[in-house]
Formats: C-alpha cells, structure tokens, sequence
C-alpha cells in the first residue's frame, strides 16, 4: 500500500479526500473530507509521533532509541506541536 | 543493482560533519557537562604550562606567569559568564521549555577546541617568541633569547589559535541554539549579544581576580 499523500505535488497545496472505499464491500462514499491534523504531517514527524506514543511519552527513551540528544527530541516534538496548532487553527478559520 | 557505497560514504561524511560542527545533536545534558568540564579542566592545566591565559570568553593569550589555580578558575569563569547570559537570553527569545543542565553542558562541550589551541602553543618556541614580544611591548629588557625557528612555531600557533576560536564560536552558537531551542535571526541576534556581554562580564571578572589576588599591580 502506498503512503497517503498530504500536499499536492503540482502546486503544493494541502490535499483533501474526495473518494473512500470498501475493501470488503466496494462501497464507494463521495464527497469532500478534510484529512485528519496527524495525517497532515510529513512522514517523519507521522513516524516521530508514532514512536513518542509506543514510548509512553518520554523524550529521554526516544533520545536513547534514535540515538539523539535530549534536547533534539524536544525540539522535534516542539516542531511537531507548533505545526499541528497552525493546522487546527487553519481548520477553526475555514 | 544499486551501488550503495558512495551513499554510505556521504553518510558517514555527513555524520563526520555533525559530530565536528553540531555534536550537541548527539550529546547534551550530564554527558556533554562531564566531558566539557574535563576538557576545560584539562585545557587549563596545559595552558599552564605554557602560560597561555583564557582571559575572556573568547580571549587566549600567551605570557604572563601565574598559579595553576588562576588558570583553572580563568576557564570557569569564561564558562560560566557565556552560559549565564545565554540561559538569561533564552528566557526571553525561547518559545520552549529547556534544560539548564543541557545549556552548561552543551557550553562547556564547545570549548572544546581550546584543548587544540592550547596544544598548538606548548612547544617551547612559541612561548619564548610570546614572552620576547610581551617585553618588546612592556618596553622591559628581554628576559631570553630566541632562535629563529621560534617565530615559525609562534605564527603556526596563533594561526591554529584563530582557526579554533572560530571554530568554537560556531559550536556556542550551536549549543545554545539546540539547547534552548532558538532559530533565525531571533538566534542568531541573541547569541551575538550574549557573547559580547559575556566577553565583556569575564574579563572584568577575570581581571578583578587578578587585581584582588596581587598577580596583577593595582
């Protein structure tokens, strides 16, 4: 299976899904749904967040597992939490 | 079939370059205080062999004679001021929580290239070229003699000495950026001011130890 993709690739705008399907059923649902703020991220920081979850959170066992310093991390999770504001607030304007 | 050599080539390059100009992605925290304190410590006392004083946060000079405790306070001081006034500075220009522990550690990290200046200037040489010049400044009668290789090994130093301040001002800058989690020109502004006000903190602070202690004529 592919990676979902987020931004367009010609203009680099955000993507929204306009097509669902049954794998089981082949139902088919139409319309225009906007992609969930994890989704939103870049691959990295979808697999960044991923990891600090299986970690229960703690910066220091995500320092020591991708082998990066304390402070790395955090900046990274600071990264991520900055992004995913930008994109609920730019769900709250829409 | 893919040729992964030359990719795991740039790789390692890559990681060479971090490790040379922004270690403080791989270290930080107790790590880099223990290691930063030891090479500080260390550098002090090679210094003192040769007389090379760290009379500032960036300063190195060669000459003067003093005891090895001035020396190894010399470094803390210099240490300390950049830390304080970077940790003062991040709590206004940071949006992020930090460590205090990372700021001290990831500081006392970047000194590190002292340790290379200060072996730069051991040989014997140097140090009598250094001493031949400070008597030509203080207009006093040389106290040695110099050979003439002495001034080859005088301008090698000092040419490793500049190579290296550089090179650990890049590494502050890159300590206190990773540590208190700072960007563009917020970072960059910041940091400049940090510095010249620590330049500035430690040599007061160093040359009011000299004066109070009598190593330096009141």
């Amino acid at each position: 299976m592919k990676n979902l993709p987020s931004i367009c690739p010609a203009c680099q705008s955000q993507l929204k899904i306009k097509e669902l399907l049954c794998e089981k059923c082949s139902t088919e649902i139409g319309g225009l749904f906007e992609l969930p703020s994890l989704a939103r991220l870049s691959v990295e920081d979808q697999e960044f967040t991923l990891q600090f979850v299986k970690c229960s959170g703690s910066l220091k066992e995500m320092a020591r597992l991708l082998k990066m310093s304390y402070p790395t991390v955090r900046n990274q999770l600071d990264n991520i939490i900055e992004q995913i504001k930008v994109l609920e607030d730019q769900k709250q304007d829409i | 079939m893919v040729d992964v050599e030359p990719e795991r080539n740039n790789k390692q390059k890559r990681i060479l370059r971090q490790w040379l100009f922004n270690p403080f992605q791989f270290i930080a925290g107790s790590g880099a205080l223990l290691v930063g304190l030891a090479v500080i410590l260390v550098t002090a006392f090679l210094g003192s062999l040769s007389n090379t004083h760290f009379d500032g946060v960036l300063d190195v000079h060669t000459g003067r004679a003093a005891p090895l405790w001035f020396f190894l306070t010399e470094v803390l001081i210099d240490w300390l001021c950049l830390s304080v006034v970077l940790l003062i500075a991040a709590l206004f220009v940071s949006r992020s929580s930090f460590r205090i522990v990372d700021v001290f550690g990831t500081q006392a990290l970047a000194r590190a290239p002292h340790l290379l200046s200060v072996l730069a200037v051991l040989p014997k040489g140097s140090n009598r070229f250094a001493e031949y010049l400070l008597s030509k400044i203080t207009q006093q009668a040389p106290t040695t003699t110099i050979k003439s290789t002495d001034i080859l090994f005088f301008v090698a130093g000092t040419i490793v000495m500049l190579l290296m301040i550089i090179w650990m001002v890049v590494l502050m800058y890159r300590a206190y950026a990773i540590s208190c989690n700072v960007k563009g020109g917020k970072a960059v502004s910041s940091f400049i001011a940090g510095l010249i006000i620590a330049e500035i903190l430690s040599k007061l602070a160093i040359w009011q130890l000299a004066l109070r202690t009598g190593l330096l004529p009141s």
